[in-house]
């Protein structure tokens, strides 16, 4: 018998290469899930990684950096925040 | 949270986002606050967390009596002098629980039985918002 495949539909799941449970230290919502002011999980809400170590929902992180007070540090540790490259 | 906060630190009010009341004691032999409990009020603005809480004592009357604790950074009127809750100290993973260990440790590490320089005409004159006082933190060892 043969069959003959008319259509088919991909589906995937992906995540972000994160512990499981760790939230965003600003917004304190899971890396999976969004920053406050983004309805969709995904590239557009993309992570921040710093070279310090810490990682911040990219939108949390710019709202802080934009801020005078902030003076470019890094919330968890007060380094200058620097992000990694993907490639580092 | 309510389920694992830390010692001596308790939700009094948190039917909102916008207003918070928490109770503070401090546990060890600190004659200066032994066996009371303290309110703080949090009142969040839009901006919150990347802007700091605005964080002061309240006090109200018996039967159920929250003083002001007596501290040389801690005005008669509630108003705290405090690094940390101002913009310069502030940082947006401070949270509701962190910023009341940081008051709770501030009391247990103080054995001073004194209001801040000043406090009598602060507390008759002050009638700005305790995040644009300028504070001089001009004493680092309390």
């Amino acid at each position: 018998m043969k069959v003959k495949i008319k259509e088919w539909n991909a589906i995937a799941t992906w995540r972000w290469n994160m512990p499981d449970d760790e939230v965003c230290g600003i917004c304190r919502v899971q890396f999976d899930g969004t920053c406050p002011t983004c309805k969709f999980p995904g590239d557009d809400c993309s992570l921040l990684l710093g070279k310090c170590g810490h990682s911040f929902h990219m939108h949390c992180l710019l709202t802080w950096i934009q801020q005078e007070s902030s003076k470019g540090l890094c919330p968890m540790c007060r380094q200058k925040f620097e992000w990694k490259q993907n490639d580092e | 949270m309510k389920e694992h906060l830390p010692p001596g630190i308790a939700i009094a009010k948190s039917e909102n986002l916008e207003e918070w009341q928490m109770d503070i004691q401090v546990l060890d032999d600190n004659p200066l606050y032994r066996g009371q409990t303290y309110r703080l009020k949090f009142t969040f603005g839009s901006k919150y967390p990347i802007e700091p809480p605005e964080v002061q004592f309240i006090q109200s009357a018996a039967p159920d009596p929250r003083p002001i604790p007596i501290h040389p950074h801690i005005y008669s009127n509630g108003i705290i002098c405090l690094d940390l809750l101002s913009s310069a100290g502030w940082s947006p993973v401070q949270t509701v629980e962190s910023v009341c260990m940081s008051i709770q440790s501030m009391l247990t590490a103080n054995s001073r039985d004194e209001r801040p320089p000043g406090d009598a005409d602060f507390v008759s004159y002050n009638r700005r918002r305790p995040r644009d006082i300028n504070f001089f933190y001009d004493d680092d060892n309390v």
